[in-house]
């Protein structure tokens, strides 16, 4: 390493290369606008320029020698040099393709020119529709792009592009803010970024190596551009409810329900309580953000400082969150050749979380227990002797008060993420450019919980007496912890570009990249009997010092991967396109033969477009055939190292001291090493009728050859799951999307696009015995929903298949051979899909009228399942829906929808299991752009949004877009302690000054 | 342009240095300790013990000696109902009380596998500790001791109650077909006592008596636990010679004088403990999980689950005067020794004396983890295995070792004349002396009473079947027809 940074510092110092006469210019587009970045040529003397942001550039040639002037997107020009300031207007392309670039992993590539499938967002797309995190937006945006919403507070949702192609390794896209890699883009401002760039095949992919496997999201956040400073602010409040809610049984429905389960009149049917635990749990949610910032450049400098604040009131009670970001980007043009760019960006988060199991208890408690007594003491499902509710009696059901639950559950996380780069561009040579960057990203997270043990105790129990609580039960606990780590990555990369003989065009991309994830130290510890005051929460304040203990202090594992790659890239007469990138990745997660890898790609393009037979083409005005295969990694799985388990856990007790014990939980597989996922794909984009109708369409065919899977050993062995390569899964699909833009007249202009993918996911091979029959979908109540087989989907359920009632109106179901028995056994169960859809679907429309704006947005997915997990939580008097509280079985209605009242665990069936289909209004925007006021202000813009305003949906519960753990052999699909989608109403302003 | 090239020579190169990137993808583990730092780390006396730390722990987890335990050797029998809230089932102790258990059934499947992880990590410690050859080799020897000592207690565990099981005796190696069929292939009922007999023996020799430990070294296995485990091995196979020259081997104990004491944080390490599964209630607490919250009284003024309450049959079984019926059973509405008055709105009758914890009078750190020690040995358990033996065998004291029993209860002599008399008379004692630790099902299987007894209890007992418990549906499913289920699953 050493080395290297030596040549590397070398380099930095290298002195400018100059000789000949100095010609300057500036270089204009139709309207008198300087162009930067046009790219000026004295093939004479040999040199070269760059326009600045102003347009203006200055070359050493000679008075008369020809220039050669090009810049993407607008038509070359060749013009004599002159002595005196040139001014050159170049006329913009026709070919409007040739002005859109996309993102590629280490470089920029003309869209026509690009041979991979990348799906390409801009700053507009992301910011319109108002959220947390940059991802939810772009949900239904852009094909083989599925996003799984969450409107928890705080969250991130899941991003799967292109399905999911792993099981026990880590499912989560990489994201490259700036060149820093990253996994969570919640601290990110989405107001910053300027595009989001998903890289979506291999082979546009495998430049990513072994972190590729899950896909590559390139955000590229905003630069200051334009000579003067541009101050913007943007603001909006917003109001949220929960888009669905369920309507449950009252408290008289209850009673009659439950004494028919127990088949006594323990439940008085006239309650004297009626209440909706949902609502008393639940308030209007508000969100706002405001952002400010301030942008321009100069000759040398360019620049943007934002600010932004995210605040938001969950519509769970207490539930909170807020964010604080800033950034600094700033570019340092310090000569011709040396171009520095920096950034720096913070996030200041804090939240108060609430347990959402509280949407659960509120679901299962009955209505006839109140909140409170009236004589205040919190209310507990206790039944006295008349059937009414009452503060002693028996309790009747395990369920605690939702309320109570929620108001002695205290908890504050804080989080700061700091994240910034330093980078530099040195052009060695006109065709020759190095660029090095470093990266750092900083976590600091800090979090406590107050938890008032008497007051649980209190709560109960209505008949307790504080005056009986044990003085040796801590009066209170409180649990603060800390955690932090520290990444760095350095990218360093030459390219290559020279176009030869006029049809040749040669890129080259050579580099390497460092990263080390570094270990993530932990430190909680815990007191007792602090001052209820929260001011006085620190362990200092305990009245009970000698119970104070250190609970947890664990140093994470360290993560280091190093990769070299290489790309040429290759397009003849600018109609056959060629790509071809290695990567060699090396990783520090695996055993030493394991540790280094290869991954290749070719991607081939065919612009037809530009053939003869098309070029004269009146309705084909662009058409592209693309295709590629490629090799990408995922070393984000367990660490393959053999280690102890060890500590207190484990621990005993002699001679009345604790002793900490030593074993090994499992033992690792030592040919572990990281996922590979091929993948074939051809497309092919096009543009139609005067470029206003334009699309593409790809497919592909992936499959993670060596899944790992989680090869659980008999129980007599005793320890547990071991990770090893056991598996193969499939993603087999398509994705088209269409768009329409057109201008009516100056005054009007209109668009409408739709996109639509297809997605096969099949666990296609398990070739260890052991590793399949994996159950998950376990639902809190005994029961799993999920299983893991060859020939089906991950995240299939596997339930028992309802026929019909018995003679007392209990569930009969299907046996393995079509039989009816009341008593199943495991064997019997049936897959009934997955909660992964097959497909799923964006629209979006809008026009501009004069100052008007208008756009709508819709997503909806399809093929999929989901189980009311929250439904099947019945087994001791919880509170049922009021769709069964009015048809169950009895003997005079035995074909009623739902099974005679009962009070045991339901066995998992379809009786649970409902369409997770849906199509949603995502956004509904109305903005008007006021007429100029005064010359300080140069453009307001107010708008009004509603976010997901309407759903058609099957579902009966609370919403089918259940992220949930985000695992699909998980709690992904299943409504359980879920929190539901919300329904948001904003107005907000846009102002630049 | 030369001076451009040299630095991109050098920077190529290092690049490409493959020496400089592989050491930066050598990283140490810090979360936990490799297994290649061993010999750096756990070469030590202490080092030693760890690993034997790890096997005594597995007893404190809420399937191996809590929850599913009770639910198989408790719940199962006629001393014991389900209990709780009629509509709470405990997952499936309704079944465990109604002896319809199934090879899906959670507590079935959670003993099974809990004893087994013990069993793996005693095989781990006796993998490792011979490797520790800078550890004192006395104290290594009698770790050995220790280690095959528990495995035994578990392997007695599971041939109660599954019959005979794969003996799984060292750490499988996952590539080999032999280890895999030992993990897989069941053994008879008969092997499986061979190998716990074995293990015992060595144990008896490697194991100090439980004078011969240091005061911080109390609660380790003893040489006199060996002996009474190795009696209750030969009393569950009829070698009555085999039960009395183990018993005549444990010395060093005695009776407590009050029973009602035995079970409380007092009477533990007492004269009588021979081996107890010991709960640490300090900070942080290790105790045995939900021992007593799970068994606690549940509803107003309870605190507890309310799970695993004594019968009224058990309740009705004792002799006037006898002090261990107070002992054992908490009645509803009644004033505990603590002072704890128990409403008589509590939602069951009765609850088992011999899980609570006073919060007020003993060490109380949450419900969760106690300072709860179970009893597995005790003298008493001594005494009334040599009157059996006696009884069985036809020679040897019955009454002097049964009547000790009785006497502490504040009972008289026994009445019982002849060996038919005198076995229900040890039969009836065993019953009420050691009522809740666990032995109840496994007694009334082993003398063949079951059938009638859980008749009188209104259960079936399936002659042929109900022996056994089934051995869990995940295992017969992993072992792919390699083992078999019991009879009548």
């Amino acid at each position: 390493m050493r080395n290297f940074i030596f040549s590397f510092l070398a380099l930095i110092l290298l002195p400018a290369y100059m000789s000949g006469q100095v010609i300057k210019g500036k270089v204009l587009d139709k309207s008198g606008i300087g162009i930067p970045g046009a790219m000026i040529i004295a093939d004479d003397s040999k040199t070269s320029a760059d326009t600045d942001f102003d347009g203006n550039f200055i070359i050493n040639a000679k008075v008369g020698e020809i220039l050669k002037i090009s810049m993407v997107g607008f038509d070359a020009l060749s013009i004599p040099a002159t002595a005196n300031v040139m001014s050159v207007t170049l006329n913009e392309s026709k070919d409007t393709e040739l002005k859109e670039v996309v993102i590629i992993g280490y470089g920029s590539r003309k869209k026509s020119d690009n041979t991979g499938s990348i799906s390409q967002l801009s700053a507009t797309d992301i910011t319109k529709t108002k959220v947390l995190n940059a991802t939810q937006a772009i949900q239904g945006k852009a094909a083989g792009v599925q996003v799984i919403g969450t409107d928890v507070p705080g969250s991130a949702p899941s991003l799967i592009i292109r399905g999911i192609g792993t099981y026990g390794a880590d499912r989560t896209p990489l994201f490259v803010v700036d060149g820093i890699p990253t996994k969570n883009i919640n601290n990110l401002n989405s107001n910053d970024i300027a595009s989001f760039d998903i890289l979506k095949d291999a082979s546009s992919l495998a430049i990513y190596g072994n972190q590729a496997a899950n896909g590559v999201v390139i955000i590229t956040t905003k630069k200051g551009k334009g000579d003067k400073t541009t101050v913007e602010y943007d603001g909006f409040y917003g109001v949220r409810t929960p888009l669905k809610t369920v309507k449950m049984a009252g408290s008289n429905r209850f009673a009659y329900y439950s004494d028919v389960a127990e088949q006594n009149t323990r439940f008085s049917t006239d309650q004297r309580y009626n209440t909706n635990w949902f609502d008393e749990i639940t308030r209007l949610g508000m969100y706002s953000s405001n952002n400010l910032s301030i942008s321009g450049a100069s000759d040398k400098i360019n620049y943007l400082f934002s600010l932004n604040y995210y605040d938001e009131k969950g519509v769970l009670d207490g539930l909170d969150f807020n964010r604080f970001t800033f950034r600094n980007n700033n570019d340092y043009k310090l000569s011709d050749k040396l171009k520095i760019t920096q950034t720096l960006s913070g996030s200041i988060s804090k939240s108060t979380p609430k347990p959402l199991s509280a949407f659960t208890s509120a679901y299962k408690q009955s209505p006839l227990v109140p909140v409170r007594y009236d004589n205040g003491r919190w209310g507990m499902p206790i039944i006295g002797a008349d059937g009414q509710a009452s503060t002693t009696g028996s309790l009747f059901n395990n369920v605690g008060n939702p309320v109570a639950q929620l108001n002695y559950f205290t908890e504050e996380q804080k989080n700061l993420l700091l994240q910034g780069s330093i980078g530099l561009e040195y052009k060695i040579f006109e065709e020759l450019k190095f660029t090095s960057r470093v990266g750092v990203e900083y976590n600091t997270f800090k979090r406590f919980s107050y938890t008032p043990t008497r007051e649980l105790w209190l709560a109960a129990d209505p008949s307790r007496d504080v005056a009986n609580y044990s003085a040796s039960e801590p009066i209170n606990e409180l649990v603060t912890g800390r955690s932090d780590y520290f990444n760095w990555n350095f990218d360093n990369f030459l390219t290559y570009n020279k176009k030869f003989a006029d049809i040749h065009d040669v890129e080259v991309t050579l580099g390497m990249s460092a990263q080390e994830f570094g270990s993530r130290e932990e430190l909680e510890v815990r007191g007792r009997n602090v001052p209820e005051n929260s001011n006085y929460w620190s362990l200092n304040q305990s009245s009970a010092p000698s119970n104070n203990l250190v609970t947890r202090h664990v140093i994470g594992n360290q993560r280091n991967l190093i990769g070299y790659f290489a790309r040429f890239q290759y397009t003849l007469m600018e109609k056959y396109l060629f790509t071809g990138t290695i990567r060699r990745d090396g990783s520090s997660q695996f055993g030493s033969d394991n540790k280094w890898g290869n991954f290749p790609s070719f991607g081939l393009g065919w612009v037809l477009s530009k053939e003869n037979f098309l070029a004269e083409s009146e309705t084909i005005n662009f058409l592209k055939l693309r295709g590629g295969w490629g090799r990408l990694g995922n070393q984000n799985v367990p660490i393959n190292q053999q280690t102890f388990s060890s500590g207190a856990g484990l621990g005993y007790d002699f001679g009345g001291s604790l002793y900490s014990g030593t074993t090994i939980g499992a033992f690792i597989d030592p040919t572990l090493g990281w996922e590979i996922t091929d993948e074939t794909s051809v497309g092919l984009d096009f543009k139609a009728i005067e470029n206003k109708l334009s699309g593409s369409f790809d497919w592909y065919d992936k499959n993670t050859s060596n899944v790992i899977l989680n090869v659980t050993p008999p129980l007599t062995v005793g320890t547990g799951a071991t990770p090893a390569h056991a598996g193969e899964i499939s993603n087999t699909g398509y994705e088209v999307s269409l768009r329409w833009d057109d201008n009516i007249n100056d005054d009007l202009k209109y668009w409408i696009g739709a996109n639509y993918s297809n997605n096969k996911n099949e666990v296609s091979k398990v070739y260890n015995p052991l590793a399949i029959r994996q159950n998950g979908g376990s639902i809190n109540n005994g029961q799993f929903t999920k299983r893991l087989e060859v020939g089906e989907p991950l995240g299939s359920f596997y339930l028992f298949e309802v026929a019909g009632y018995d003679a007392n109106g209990n569930f009969t179901y299907f046996d393995k051979d079509g039989g009816i028995t009341s008593n199943p056994v495991e064997t019997d169960r049936k897959f009934f899909g997955s909660s992964l859809p097959t497909y799923y679907y964006g629209m979006n429309l809008g026009f501009e009228y004069k100052n008007i704006d208008f756009s709508v947005d819709a997503y909806g997915v399809g093929g999929n399942k989901v189980y009311n997990g929250k439904k099947a939580q019945r087994f001791g008097n919880e509170n049922i829906e009021a769709s069964i509280a009015t048809d169950f079985w009895t003997p005079t209605n035995t074909t009623a929808g739902n099974p005679a009242p009962f009070n045991s665990v339901p066995l998992s069936s379809d009786y649970y299991l409902e369409s997770g289909a849906f199509l949603r209004v995502n956004n509904i925007t109305l903005g008007y752009t006021l007429p100029k006021i005064t010359n300080s202000v140069s453009a307001v813009r107010i708008y009004a949004s509603a976010i997901n305003p309407f759903i058609s949906q099957k579902f009966t519960g609370y919403s089918p877009e259940l992220n949930n753990d985000g695992d699909p052999m998980g709690l992904q699909g299943i409504e359980l302690d879920a929190y539901p989608t919300l329904s948001s109403f904003i107005i907000g302003a846009n102002v630049k000054f | 342009m030369k001076r451009i090239f040299i630095p991109l020579t050098l920077v190529a190169v290092a690049l490409l240095s493959t020496n400089c990137s592989n050491d930066f993808i050598e990283v140490a583990p810090t979360e936990n300790i490799a297994e290649a730092d061993l010999l750096t780390i756990y070469n030590n006396n202490d080092g030693a013990k760890s690993f034997v730390t790890a096997i005594y722990s597995n007893a404190l987890s809420f399937s191996a000696s809590s929850f599913s335990w009770n639910g198989l050797t408790s719940m199962t029998s006629d001393d014991a109902d389900k209990g709780s809230d009629p509509g709470d089932s405990g997952t499936d102790k309704d079944k465990c009380d109604a002896l319809t258990l199934d090879a899906t059934s959670l507590s079935v499947q959670e003993v099974f596998e809990t004893n087994y992880q013990g069993i793996s990590k005693a095989n781990i410690a006796l993998n490792y500790l011979p490797r520790l050859d800078k550890a004192d080799a006395a104290v290594v020897a009698r770790l050995t001791g220790e280690a095959k000592f528990l495995r035994a207690l578990m392997y007695f565990n599971l041939v109660r109650c599954y019959g005979g099981v794969p003996i799984v005796d060292h750490v499988p190696v996952p590539s080999s077909a032999e280890d895999t069929d030992m993990t897989l292939i069941r053994k008879s009922k008969e092997e499986v006592y061979k190998f716990i007999e074995t293990d015992l023996l060595a144990a008896i020799a490697a194991l100090p008596e439980k004078s011969g430990y240091a005061i911080s070294d109390l609660g380790r296995a003893t040489k006199g636990a060996a002996h009474a485990l190795l009696a209750k091995v030969y009393l569950y196979q009829g070698n009555w010679q085999g039960v009395k020259d183990q018993c005549a081997a444990v010395t060093g104990y005695n009776l407590v004088t009050d029973y009602a004491t035995i079970w409380r944080e007092v009477g533990e390490d007492s004269v009588e403990s021979i081996f107890e599964i010991r709960g640490y209630g300090g900070n942080p607490s290790q105790g045995i999980e939900g021992y007593m919250v799970s068994q606690g009284a549940r509803g107003t003024s309870g605190w507890g689950w309310g799970f695993n309450t004594p019968t009224a049959s058990l309740a009705n079984s004792y002799e006037a005067g006898d002090v261990r019926r107070d002992a054992t059973i908490v009645f509803a509405g009644e004033t505990m020794w603590d002072g704890r008055v128990v409403s008589p709105l509590v939602a069951n009758p009765r609850y088992n004396e011999k899980a609570y914890v006073s919060n007020t009078k003993e060490t109380f750190n949450g419900d969760w983890e106690t300072t709860k020690n179970i009893r597995v040995l005790r003298f008493a358990e001594v005494l009334l295995m040599q009157a059996e033996a006696a009884n069985e065998s036809g020679t040897g004291d019955v009454t002097g070792p049964l009547n000790r029993v009785r006497n502490r209860a504040g009972l008289a002599n026994t009445t019982a004349v002849g060996q038919v008399a005198l076995r229900a008379a040890i039969r009836a004692e065993r019953r009420h002396e050691l009522a809740f630790e666990h032995d109840r099902w496994f007694d009334i299987v082993r003398t063949g009473q079951a059938k009638s007894v859980m008749a009188a209890d209104g259960k079936t007992f399936v002659e042929g079947k109900h022996e056994l418990f089934p051995i869990p549906q995940k295992f017969i499913t992993q072992a792919n027809g390699k083992a078999t289920q019991n009879p009548g699953y």
